[in-house]
């Protein structure tokens, strides 16, 4: 009990932190902290872009919240529920796993998109944290984005295994070798927050009729899965000026992507696979 | 006194307005395809393709590796221009320069021009840009001391 009261000085928890049972006492003081009403609190600004559909003539607007980062989870998104519990229970905003792998609380932070549930708050407590929907999006109601668009053009490029004969459909495993499966690493990760298409300015242009990175790289992942039938057929739907060829490989996709995917890469070995799929199919014929 | 009201909105508007509340997510600014059988469908900003899709031409990606090779081409021809100036690197320069910088803007145009009439005045000035320059580097290649010439005179300015 002695160490959680000298844990309570600040440079006391090093000293704490080597002792057997570190972990317990670390957490007892990180605890007592939090309650202590000693300790100076420590208010960062959150300016959170707000509008609301349901008010006419409402006009977007920044709205700014104070959190005291000492009662706060580490993460943009704890700051964000802790608003929305404690200070103002309108603000609209997705999320589900807090963890980074459902991609509801994808939103721009401090000019980039992420995960909010990824994204630390930056604990400059002198700086604002500027918190935007998804650039370029339109916006349901404060940081949502209407995401109707980019689920249609995922459905477009029929993301799931097509065989050109079915007849052994549901009767035994589809085989795959290790480095065919290694192939779709990187791919299969994705987890659609839309982070990557909506930074791309050319999606911002031609959201309408450019993939976007996110589905690309989708279309890629089913191109390469060596059970799938239908790699030429994929590759001859984005014959077109828009559909892929509107990429032209700024980045932002893979600069920004919270889960460390590439984008891309990926559309550059489209572009690669595109200038020669049809001598592939001959070949093979 | 206002739940009442809020009450007497929901049985005026139905129960079905408040779980999917479609009017929110439509947009006019887009055109959508009518599709009256599918809910879903309605409220999904698509534009119908205005392009063929899947033509089974292979003219978009035959467009890109040709951008690719004249680029290569055109990394060649510019150390060719410093070691060997002639007529013959002189005209290749003048077609492949004005190529590379009309399927440049060529891109900037699809990029950023929208609506049918405007792409087609674009497309047109930009062919006459082309063209023009193409036969004014002709012209000076012709007559004047041509493009590698002119070039090694300016570093000797």
């Amino acid at each position: 009990m002695s160490a959680v009261f000298f844990t309570l000085s600040r440079g006391g928890l090093i000293v704490a932190a080597r002792h057997p049972a570190g972990a317990l006492i670390m957490r007892c003081a990180q605890t007592a902290a939090a309650a202590a009403p000693a300790t100076q609190p420590r208010l960062k600004k959150f300016q959170v872009y707000r509008w609301d559909p349901d008010t006419p003539g409402d006009k977007p607007r920044m709205q700014t919240f104070e959190v005291d980062l000492n009662s706060c989870g580490p993460m943009v998104l704890d700051a964000l529920i802790k608003i929305k519990n404690e200070i103002d229970p309108t603000l609209t905003f997705r999320r589900s796993c807090r963890e980074g792998i459902c991609g509801s609380c994808a939103m721009n932070i401090n000019g980039g998109n992420t995960l909010a549930c990824l994204n630390r708050i930056d604990t400059n407590t002198s700086k604002a944290a500027k918190i935007y929907p998804l650039p370029h999006m339109y916006v349901v109601k404060d940081l949502v984005p209407d995401m109707s668009n980019f689920y249609a053009q995922y459905k477009s490029i029929e993301p799931y295994l097509k065989k050109k004969d079915e007849s052994k459909q549901g009767k035994e495993q589809y085989l795959q070798s290790v480095e065919d499966r290694q192939k779709l690493d990187g791919l299969y990760e994705c987890i659609l927050c839309a982070c990557c298409s909506t930074s791309c300015p050319s999606y911002w242009w031609n959201g309408d009729k450019y993939l976007g990175p996110a589905v690309l790289m989708q279309a890629y992942r089913w191109m390469i899965d060596s059970r799938d039938d239908f790699t030429e057929e994929r590759l001859s739907k984005l014959q077109d000026p828009f559909s892929l060829y509107r990429c032209h490989t700024i980045m932002n996709c893979t600069q920004t992507c919270p889960k460390g995917l590439n984008p891309g890469k990926a559309i550059a070995e489209i572009k690669k696979m595109m200038t020669t799929y049809k001598e592939k199919r001959s070949s093979a014929v | 006194m206002a739940t009442l009201v809020r009450l007497t909105s929901i049985c005026r508007r139905g129960v079905k307005p408040l779980l999917f509340r479609n009017s929110l997510l439509v947009r006019p600014v887009v055109a959508q395809k009518k599709e009256p059988d599918s809910i879903l469908s309605a409220q999904i900003h698509s534009t119908a393709p205005q392009y063929e899709v899947g033509s089974g031409s292979k003219a978009a990606s035959r467009h890109w590796t040709g951008e690719r090779a004249l680029s290569v081409v055109l990394l060649g021809l510019l150390p060719a221009a410093y070691l060997y100036p002639g007529p013959v690197v002189d005209y290749s320069l003048a077609a492949t320069l004005t190529l590379h910088g009309h399927w440049g803007l060529g891109q900037v145009v699809t990029d950023y021009v929208h609506g049918d009439m405007k792409v087609k005045v674009a497309n047109t000035s930009l062919l006459l840009l082309s063209a023009v320059t193409f036969a004014g580097l002709c012209y000076f290649n012709y007559h004047d001391v041509g493009i590698c010439k002119a070039v090694a005179m300016l570093w000797n300015i």
